[in-house]
């Protein structure tokens, strides 16, 4: 008995050996430790051993049993280690082949000049105000105190739908509803689209784009405007950039300024971006006009204010360096491409 | 404007160098846009006078000529044809330079040395625009006055600079010399010298036998008029004409260039006639009723009874602060002259040239406004100088007819107010010196407060915002600190709209397509070409660039065909496109602003399909929280008729999507399978439902089940999913159409929708016996709704 067993495991342990995947190493577990394995009925036949034999031929079929379950599960775990491989092996690929398209478009780059401005001064406590751009000639001109004669409310500078009724040449009408309908304290801009009678060509287009930016509160001084402005400088264009305030004129402010800021190109040494001048004209600005906080019902001898305007193409063409305003109209896919 | 720096400086010593002048004018609020030296390159050319002419012995079209040049004579060879003995001009010597930089030496000319060259206008890097055909193409004759041995750059004023200066509106005052010699001398804080006037005194008013003057318009606040006797018309001397050239001013003869110089010089815009052509003894200021007129360019103009003249009673001689006439012209016969300066009133000037469309230095000034003080003053000025040159003696007496003097302005100013308004600390007498360096007259009436009289011709100055202007400017504003607001805190931020806007731009730049700019113009043309009647709500404008741009657009869908049109034909294979901008329409409430309505548009061709753009639209849809949107047949008639669906969330229209019907196709000239969709901006928002609310997860699990429906291949889908949805009870959790089928299997004329259902009871786990009954319900709806049954 003992001698069949010893027998058995060998085939059985030769059996094992010889099993190379992992589906017909069930088989030789089945062949041998399976209800009608050749263990299990050698067992069987103990019966028939004296009882002296039984406990010794017991304790071997038992290590037997041991030992070739030991050998199925650490054939098991190579076989497994072995198929794994195998499949590694057969699934490489080539990674540096190119990826599966996904198309994402962009915003405009007007756009995404405007949401960067925005992001300045909202983080300034600014809210968006938004006006029509189809107004009261009263609100694009008399309420901003812009005189009666005067030429910019001609039909060749400005587009009427009615006699009152004009194209808003400026975001600042907007200004003026929001000083008509709230209180101070104001701190708002307002980018928004506005038309001038002016031919299509480089650096022109009846359709263009302002953002009016004003404050209005008790104590707002002068200083305060530029230190507003010279800061959205900086947050723009980056914190070495300078800034120059230049006198000016505008109907709705006084004092008036023009805000240079140092040229981003080349610091402020002179190059083709800045005409060698070191300086780019960015925006017009001032405090507001006691006429027009007048007409807007509020009190000047207790509230000042500044308001500011800017071009937004004209930042756009400037930021990214764009050399024809047309671009920015035309839409062919291989400009809007380039801002993503 | 064009300022010459040298005639500045007779006004106000300027040390410091052109560059640094420009600067401080610029930063005191006179821009200056660029410095010019009027002829850099020139040097080492002389005045000389050519004493003999002898003939070339080697070569018939030169001339030989001896020239003294003041201190030594010189040979000089040339082919100019317009010298001749006596004749003074510009020499270039060895070593000279002429404006194109060309060196001049000693040059062998067929056998003859000729030690220099001659020099033209061109030569001297003046400005040909300003001189006669005929002076331009030959040598520059001077005076016969001239000193000979003269440095041409000093002459000439070749070494001028000339500074071009951008002036805002409201500074009519610096539109002179002495307007911008003011503004140095204040920026500079030196000295303004004076001007010489005629100031002798005058025993009768011989002028009364010659002229009397009415003005019956109030269009003219001021009319100032001085006669004189014409001695000789010449040409005006070399130092009168060489200030005129560096202000941009072609020289014509003494009288008018007179003219010419005091308006530049002082801002008042002059002219003369010639008296014996007025045909009248007075001068009358009006309006008319003649019809044409031919002014002095010799040009015929329409006039009219709107237009302000200057007559002779009866027709006109001249358009008030425009031009004057041709038949009261100066000309070489004119014996006596009767000089004008008045003051015209601005807007009456500025229709008038409009209307005329002739702008000239007069209108121009004219329009931004002159000071009826400058009329006298400069009448003075000019008779002064037209003695001074020899051109006239005077004729005794000044007419002047100045029905109304305004009295000086006074603003006052409280300095604790400028203080805290500007954000500086100035004291009381920083602020007084700097208000009288700009010719303020300041007095001061308290420790802090200021009465300023402002000089007649600053008509910009009224209030004290006005002075704090002047007073900021003169102290620099780049002297002011910069400072952060005080006051209430604000939280700003966006509006959820604009929140939404953002989102929504966000999803469809994710979804790979690209925002477009265009314009807000449309016309009747590329409306039509949409392939629709043009709608009632239209808003035409009245002043257009053109026929193309006459109309503002009520639709975003004619600018995305053009782009698609425009990138088509620039072999832009395909292009996914959206645009959210404001379209415009009529209002129909009366005294009320036309309507601007934001509409979302997104289009696509070359690689999508109408069920692609669909699914974009749907997830937009789902992203803005709207269920259940409806795609229903229908739209307007730019879409292709079998293509087109018309968008509901809950019975409120959102908008239509569709392929570009053909014949928009051709209009549009587009590729032939285009996309659009076009959304009202307003009534999305509306719809959306942009608060998330979080629910439990289930608990217990979905039963699916999968039913193909066999139905009449026109019934649309959707309204078989809204049957399904409106039948399945609260535990039909979603749907799903997963399979379309049309063909052998199933009869013609039919189609299977195969549907995915899922079923989910949030308390407990279904069985057969919860979903048996709503199966059947569902199928029989579908049976009586559609005829449909279950397909076996």
């Amino acid at each position: 008995m003992e001698l069949e067993l010893k027998q058995l495991r060998d085939r059985c342990l030769a059996d094992l050996k010889a099993v190379c995947e992992l589906k017909t190493l069930d088989n030789v577990r089945i062949k041998y430790l399976g209800k009608k394995g050749e263990l299990t009925i050698a067992l069987k036949g103990m019966g028939k051993l004296s009882s002296e034999e039984r406990p010794i031929i017991g304790k071997l079929a038992n290590e037997i049993r041991e030992e070739i379950e030991d050998n199925i599960s650490t054939q098991k775990q190579s076989l497994e280690q072995q198929e794994i491989e195998a499949q590694i092996r057969e699934e490489s690929i080539d990674v540096s082949l190119p990826g599966k398209k996904h198309q994402a478009g962009n915003l405009h780059p007007l756009t995404t000049t405007i949401n960067e401005l925005k992001e300045i001064f909202l983080g300034m406590g600014f809210s968006i105000a938004e006006g029509p751009e189809i107004e009261w000639a009263k609100y694009n001109f008399d309420y901003l105190n812009v005189p009666h004669d005067h030429s910019a409310r001609d039909l060749q500078d400005t587009f009427y739908y009615e006699d009152d009724i004009v194209l808003r040449t400026q975001t600042s009408p907007v200004q003026v509803r929001v000083m008509q309908e709230q209180k101070p304290p104001l701190r708002i801009i307002s980018p928004g689209r506005v038309y001038r009678s002016d031919e299509i060509d480089a650096t022109h287009s009846p359709v263009f784009h302002q953002m009016e930016g004003l404050v209005i509160d008790k104590g707002i001084t002068m200083s305060d405007l530029k230190g507003t402005l010279d800061l959205f400088a900086k947050k723009l264009f980056g914190e070495q950039t300078k800034t120059k305030f230049r006198p000016h004129q505008f109907y709705f402010t006084e004092p008036s300024a023009e805000m240079d800021v140092t040229c981003f190109k080349c610091g402020g040494v002179g190059c083709k971006v800045c005409s060698n001048t070191g300086w780019i004209e960015i925006l017009g600005c001032g405090m507001v006009h006691p006429n027009v906080l007048q007409f807007c019902g509020i009190d000047p001898e207790q509230y000042s204010g500044f308001a500011f305007g800017m071009g937004l193409d004209r930042i756009t063409m400037i930021k990214y360096g764009i050399n024809d305003l047309r671009l920015l109209f035309e839409n062919d896919l291989r400009f809007l491409a380039q801002f993503k | 404007m064009l300022v010459s720096l040298n005639w500045l400086k007779e006004f106000v010593d300027i040390k410091i160098p052109p560059y640094d002048f420009g600067e401080a004018l610029t930063m005191s609020g006179t821009k200056v846009e660029t410095l010019t030296v009027v002829s850099e390159n020139v040097i080492n050319i002389f005045t000389g006078k050519i004493t003999k002419i002898e003939a070339h012995p080697n070569a018939d079209k030169l001339i030989v000529c001896t020239v003294d040049m003041g201190t030594e004579e010189r040979v000089i060879v040339t082919a100019a044809k317009n010298v001749f003995v006596g004749a003074i001009v510009p020499v270039a010597v060895d070593g000279a330079v002429i404006a194109n930089g060309t060196k001049i030496g000693t040059n062998d000319f067929r056998g003859l040395l000729s030690y220099g060259m001659f020099c033209s206008i061109e030569e001297l890097g003046m400005n040909t625009d300003l001189f006669a055909k005929e002076i331009i193409e030959g040598i520059l004759i001077l005076p016969e006055n001239t000193p000979l041995g003269m440095d041409a750059r000093e002459l000439l004023w070749l070494d001028d600079v000339i500074i071009d200066v951008e002036l805002t509106a409201n500074r009519s005052d610096c539109q002179s010399i002495i307007g911008i010699a003011r503004e140095a001398s204040a920026t500079l804080d030196l000295p303004l010298a004076a001007f010489a006037t005629y100031t002798a005194a005058e025993s009768c008013n011989q002028i009364a036998d010659y002229l009397t003057v009415k003005i019956e318009d109030p269009a003219c606040p001021r009319y100032v008029a001085k006669m004189l006797k014409v001695k000789k018309i010449a040409a005006s001397p070399l130092w009168m004409q060489v200030k005129l050239l560096n202000s941009g001013v072609r020289p014509i003869n003494n009288i008018v260039d007179v003219t010419n110089y005091v308006m530049l010089e002082l801002g008042q815009p002059l002219h003369a006639f010639d008296y014996d052509s007025l045909q009248s003894q007075e001068i009358v200021v009006k309006t008319t009723a003649a019809k044409k007129m031919i002014t002095l360019d010799d040009k015929e103009r329409d006039i009219d009874e709107t237009m302000l003249m200057i007559t002779n009673g009866q027709a006109p001689v001249a358009i008030a602060g425009v031009m004057g006439g041709q038949n009261s012209e100066i000309t070489e016969k004119t014996t006596l002259i009767v000089l004008e300066s008045a003051n015209f009133n601005k807007s009456s000037v500025r229709l008038t040239a409009k209307q005329l469309g002739l702008r000239t230095e007069a209108s121009s000034r004219f329009e931004k406004g002159v000071d009826p003080e400058l009329a006298g003053i400069a009448a003075l000025r000019a008779t002064h100088l037209l003695l001074e040159i020899g051109a006239c003696e005077v004729i005794e007496g000044l007419i002047d007819v100045y029905p109304r003097v305004e009295a000086l302005k006074k603003v006052s100013l409280d300095i604790n107010w400028f203080n805290a308004f500007v954000g500086i600390s100035l004291t009381i007498d920083e602020i007084a010196n700097m208000l009288t360096r700009l010719f303020f007259t300041v007095e001061k009436i308290s420790d802090h407060v200021l009465d300023v009289s402002v000089p007649s011709y600053r008509l910009d100055i009224e209030l004290k915002e006005d002075l704090a202007e002047e007073v900021t400017r003169i102290f620099g504003y780049d002297m002011i600190p910069g400072t952060i607001m005080g006051g209430e805190t604000m939280v700003g931020g966006k509006t959820p709209v604009q929140k939404f806007q953002d989102a929504l731009k966000n999803i469809l730049v994710g979804q790979g397509y690209y925002e477009t700019l265009t314009s807000s113009f449309t016309s009747e043309k590329r409306l039509l070409g949409l392939n629709s009647q043009l709608e009632d709500n239209l808003i035409p404008l009245i002043n257009p660039l053109g026929e193309e741009n006459s109309i503002m657009r009520n639709t975003l869908i004619g600018h995305q065909l053009e782009v698609i049109s425009l990138n088509y034909n620039r072999k832009n294979p395909f292009a996914q496109f959206f645009e959210l901008s404001n379209t415009y329409r009529k209002n129909t409430k009366p005294g009320e602003l036309p309507i601007e309505e934001q509409k979302l548009a997104i289009s696509s061709y070359g690689s999508a399909d109408y069920f692609e753009l669909k699914g974009v639209v749907e997830l937009l849809l789902e992203q803005s929280g709207i269920k259940y949107p409806e795609f229903i047949a229908g739209g307007s008639d730019f879409l292709h008729p079998g293509r087109k669906a018309e968008i509901f969330v809950a019975g409120t229209k959102l908008g239509e999507i569709g392929e570009i019907h053909p014949l928009v196709v051709k209009n549009y000239e587009l590729p032939k399978r285009c996309y659009v969709c076009q959304l009202s901006f307003e009534a999305l928002f509306d719809c959306a439902s942009l608060d998330h609310k979080f629910t439990d997860l289930p608990k217990f699990p979905a039963s699916n089940r999968d039913l193909a429906i066999l139905l009449k291949a026109t019934i649309p889908a959707a309204a078989v999913a809204t049957i399904i949805r409106n039948n399945g009870g609260d535990i039909l959790e979603s749907i799903e159409l997963f399979d379309v089928y049309t063909g052998a299997q199933i009869p013609a004329d039919y189609k299977s929708l195969a549907y995915a259902l899922n079923f989910r009871h949030h308390e407990r786990t279904l069985n057969d016996n919860d979903i048996n009954p709503v199966i059947d319900q569902i199928l029989g709806a579908l049976k009586e709704s559609f005829d449909a049954q279950l397909r076996e």
